[in-house]
């Protein structure tokens, strides 16, 4: 018995923290103690197997290593230092990118299973790059298994929505200043009828060529002449000025033209190109969602691989799945069904016609933005018809389930508080609280795009599996410990 | 009759809740009965086997809140449906919280915001307790375990964790504790002093502490142990724990423990550590007869004696066995006819007043089952019953704080001719009813009116103290109007019992 602890308590004053039956507590209060009441929640939402694991992980040798563990992957997420370098052609920059290789947000999938939208994407890909001259071929073409599918995450790239990549496409080329790793996004094609909500009209392939042929080259030549921008002081701003970096994107898009702006009129090119091209990205709030990604795909990528530790790496869906990895198994997917999104619709379009939730920009929310740093961007709320007090609410819930916050990317509505960062599955399971995501809503329907926007969250059955095999990942620090006792 | 269930998904809630919650819509014209549970698998099973075969009901979760109604129409239903709407609409709205104070969504976030908690209070369903008192102690927190229906191997281990810590584990099942002079639980309102108390029973504490009181002496920390602490298992680590702190502790005089009936081999063990403390040590196991005593370790007989011993070593006066029996009350008949029937709300006060009587010659039975009250009082014996007995209070509140089923067995118990002297209890202060006596002495009153003229003796204990919130001298008064004997504690009101029923009570009633 240590004698201060308990002399200290002895001695009062008394500082309580209760749970459970206020009565329990009626003559504390009377005597005007401090009773800090807890609103209880069943830990692991009442599940006997899931607590009692939860308590075994807790074992303090083994909380010791998850606990360092989880330290060193902040830690790594904090130190990165992404970069935007340049633009190049996928084929020529992605790892392991061929011709006949899409990739496509979210976790593995085949072609039957691939909701309208991504299908849509999929044949707008096919036509794009000439290895079909009608829809109904490319469908054949993908139908027959002549196309492979890769998620982008398999290749250090990711996509909003569909996510599509195809190897003639131009890229953002981030990299990390801090280890060298890099990462992969295709441009922003704006908003309407768009290859990443499924539309493969003639005029989308007329705006990719554009893309690739215009807005890419100018893009590349600017950056050579402006040098690297630092994402991540750029997103930092973004976040004063109102974005959360999900569905919010035009204070980053802003910043992004000034950055760009002086340099690219410098260019020796046509002025009617340049004009075009800054038209281009003026028109689209979203044009900086997709050096975003990259951004937080870049930095997440420095807690691959990281032994005990218990956040998240990704968090993807491709319409059909939602799928989720952890930093300890690098590589290994974690999969339940992609869920329905409580929204706002344009005009014209309902719950009838969404699509489930889409896409690989849930990687905000892993890397600790978007839906976490909603207070943020009160506006967003408006999306479900909640108030700016829910915005900062969710952020504050946000930051019970992750591992610590990000000391750049400040909140003002929170005081400066950083964003939550580094979501840990353990608290997820522990507090029986999902990530909150912003997101866009696709039509199911190809071809038709964007229907509305609002809020989800991934479903239980992926963060159940991710936690049984964390578990079982974690026995082998028990057999570590046990050996070393 | 139809039986359906109801659930309604994701909503957590207290016992407390849900305990209103069945109590107002079994109040419903046409429900014959309605249970408000958490989906949790022994509550299905429960459901299950009391008859309820809603397929639905296997898909609930711990996080559901599952409503089970017998009614006896559809409509009745319908109409039962629609109020539990209503009220978890309103509970949902938070009406009657306490606005102005900070509520925490989770042990963790409480414990980060607020750096200075010392203690951290679990009085939850038992299945999640151990998980909250591990996380308080990771912490470095004393815990206060009020939650009851924990494994005895857990409440080892976290024992065993909580004294590596240097921490004191209070629990589980612990229901009364004071700290730095500070109620916990059900704790009656009492000045400090140069008392220390170590109690495995909540309203052993509570009587101790009251006798105390009233003869103005205080207690310096009274630490809760848990029932279970001095079983074989679990082996007295807390008991221990606070003797070695009240030992060490300036503010302590004299030390008083009390516990329910101790595995042997503890009490021996804790007789060679308590034999090797330099301060007057008093004990009571309750339910027992006396050990021998011996210098310095004094063991008593019942609570009455303990703080009396203790008040005798505080004032270094020797101690004198009162007389209590009140002469004055006792006839000349060789004894009273009929059945004595004790109902109890404290069940170390019905364990204590069982063996008391036991002592003065009278076969008590304690029934280990729950009895039916319907126009009469099962069997023929004297009984002795704990009405805050688990199979008593399964989905309802303790008679400590609602005293409906209690009443009903006294109802039960004047219309049976053959009982001759109803005994029972009554513990005021913090956690309990607010204000018991009224409902019981009307039950009382309207009952005696209803038996006629065979007369019917009652006597009742009351554990209070002048500065408890309901007001002792009220509760005595409302008590004696309606002809209720209120002898000066639980030990004398069982002795009377016993004197009455040996040697009878000339004119009462």
């Amino acid at each position: 018995m240590s004698p201060d602890l308990v002399h200290d308590l002895m001695q009062g004053p008394l500082a309580i923290a209760h749970l459970g039956l206020e009565d329990v507590m009626s003559g504390a209060r009377s005597s005007g103690v401090a009773v800090s009441q807890v609103a209880f929640q069943p830990p692991a939402g009442g599940d006997p197997k899931r607590l009692q694991k939860l308590s075994a992980l807790r074992k303090p040798k083994i909380a010791e290593a998850i606990d360092q563990a989880n330290q060193q992957g902040l830690d790594k997420l904090l130190a990165a230092q992404p970069q935007l370098v340049g633009v190049g052609i996928a084929g020529d920059w992605i790892p392991g990118m061929e011709a006949d290789l899409f990739l496509h947000a979210g976790p593995p999938i085949e072609w039957a299973r691939m909701s309208g939208p991504l299908r849509g994407a999929v044949i707008g890909g096919i036509l794009l790059e000439g290895l079909a001259q009608t829809p109904a071929q490319a469908e054949q073409l993908a139908a027959a298994g002549k196309i492979r599918f890769a998620p982008c995450h398999h290749h250090q790239t990711v996509g909003p929505m569909a996510g599509l990549v195809t190897s003639s496409m131009p890229v953002w080329i981030i990299e990390d200043l801090h280890s060298g790793q890099r990462s992969f996004c295709t441009l922003n094609e704006g908003l309407g009828k768009v290859l990443r909500y499924g539309a493969y009209s003639p005029e989308v392939i007329e705006r990719l060529g554009f893309m690739a042929n215009i807005l890419a080259p100018i893009l590349s030549e600017t950056l050579q002449a402006h040098g690297p921008i630092d994402l991540k002081m750029l997103m930092a701003q973004a976040l004063h000025m109102g974005d959360e970096g999900h569905n919010r994107n035009r204070a980053g898009t802003s910043l992004l033209i000034r950055e760009l702006a002086p340099a690219m009129v410098r260019l020796k090119r046509d002025s009617a190109e340049i004009a075009q091209v800054l038209a281009f990205i003026h028109s689209n709030d979203h044009f900086f969602l997709n050096l975003s990604m990259p951004m937080a795909k870049c930095i997440l990528a420095g807690v691959e691989d990281l032994p005990f530790s218990s956040m998240l790496s990704v968090m993807a869906r491709n319409g059909t799945d939602f799928g989720i990895q952890l930093a300890c198994l690098p590589g290994r997917w974690f999969i339940g069904k992609a869920q329905d999104i409580e929204g706002l619709y344009f005009p014209g379009f309902s719950k009838e016609d969404a699509n489930p939730d889409i896409g690989d920009s849930t990687i905000m929310e892993t890397v600790g933005i978007g839906g976490f740093a909603m207070a943020a961007a009160p506006a967003i709320v408006q999306f479900v018809g909640g108030t700016a007090d829910d915005a900062l609410e969710t952020t504050r819930r946000m930051g019970q389930i992750t591992i610590g916050r990000n000391p750049i990317w400040t909140i003002p509505q929170l005081g400066f508080a950083g964003a939550p960062t580094g979501i840990d599955l353990q608290k997820v399971i522990e507090l029986n609280m999902l990530p909150a995501i912003n997101t866009g809503i696709a039509h199911r329907e190809p071809g038709i795009g964007q229907v509305g926007a609002g809020l989800t969250s991934p479903p239980w059955e992926c963060f159940h599996q991710a936690f049984d095999a964390f578990y079982e990942h974690c026995q082998q620090l028990k057999e570590v410990t046990n050996a070393t006792d | 009759m139809i039986e359906r269930v109801i659930i309604s998904k994701g909503s957590y809630h207290d016992s407390a809740f849900l305990m209103r919650l069945s109590r107002e819509i079994s109040e419903l014209s046409g429900v014959a009965e309605a249970v408000v549970l958490m989906g949790t698998e022994m509550n299905r099973q429960l459901l299950a086997d009391a008859g309820f075969k809603d397929p639905e009901l296997e898909q609930a979760t711990p996080m559901d809140l599952v409503t089970a109604i017998r009614a006896e129409a559809q409509e009745n239903f319908q109409a039962a449906q629609q109020d539990l709407a209503r009220l978890l609409k309103v509970a949902a709205a938070g009406v009657g919280a306490n606005q102005s104070e900070r509520i925490y969504d989770n042990l963790a976030a409480a414990m980060q915001a607020q750096a200075d908690i010392n203690l951290v209070s679990i009085a939850v369903p038992g299945q999640y307790a151990v998980y909250l008192s591990d996380q308080a102690l990771d912490a470095g927190k004393h815990v206060f375990l009020f939650s009851n229906n924990v494994a005895i191997e857990d409440e080892l281990r976290l024992k065993q964790r909580a004294r590596e810590l240097g921490l004191l584990l209070m629990g589980p099942d612990c229901g009364t504790a004071w700290l730095a002079g500070v109620g916990l639980g059900f704790a009656n309102r009492v000045r400090r002093g140069p008392i220390g108390l170590v109690g495995a029973s909540g309203t052993g504490m509570q009587e101790i502490a009251c006798r105390l009181h009233s003869q103005g002496l205080g207690i310096s920390q009274g630490i809760g142990t848990g029932s279970a602490d001095l079983s074989a298992q679990v082996g007295g680590i807390m008991t221990e724990a606070g003797i070695e702190l009240l030992a060490n502790d300036d503010q302590t005089q004299v030390i008083v423990l009390v516990a329910k009936h101790p595995a042997p081999a503890v009490a021996d063990r804790l007789h060679q550590i308590l034999t090797a403390i330099d301060k007057p040590v008093v004990v009571r196991y309750l339910g027992q007869s006396p050990r021998v005593s011996v210098a310095g370790l004094s063991y008593a007989a019942d609570l009455d004696q303990a703080a009396s011993l203790a008040a005798a070593f505080v004032r270094k006066k020797k101690y004198q066995q009162p007389d209590i029996t009140p002469l004055a009350m006792l006839g000349t008949e060789a004894k009273t006819p009929g059945r004595l029937i004790g109902l109890f709300g404290g069940g170390s006060l019905a364990a204590e007043a069982a063996m008391l009587l036991g002592e003065a010659g009278l076969e008590i039975e304690v029934p280990d089952h729950p009895l039916a009250f319907d126009g009469g009082v099962e069997g023929s014996a004297h009984l002795v019953i704990d009405a805050g007995a688990d199979f008593y209070t399964v989905g309802k509140p303790h008679p400590m704080i609602d005293q409906t089923l209690r009443c009903q067995m006294i109802r039960a118990v004047f219309a049976d001719p053959k009982v001759s002297l109803l005994l029972l209890d009554l513990v005021l202060g913090d956690g309990a009813h607010p204000d018991p006596a009224p409902e019981l002495t009307e039950t009382i009153f309207q009952a005696r009116q209803q038996r006629g003229l065979h007369p019917l003796l009652v006597i009742a204990s009351v554990s209070g103290t002048d500065l408890d919130p309901q007001d002792l001298k009220r509760q005595i008064l409302l008590l004696t109007s309606a002809g209720v004997q209120v002898p000066a504690s639980s030990a004398r009101a069982a002795k009377l019992a016993a004197a009455v029923m040996t040697k009878g009570a000339g004119h009462v009633a």
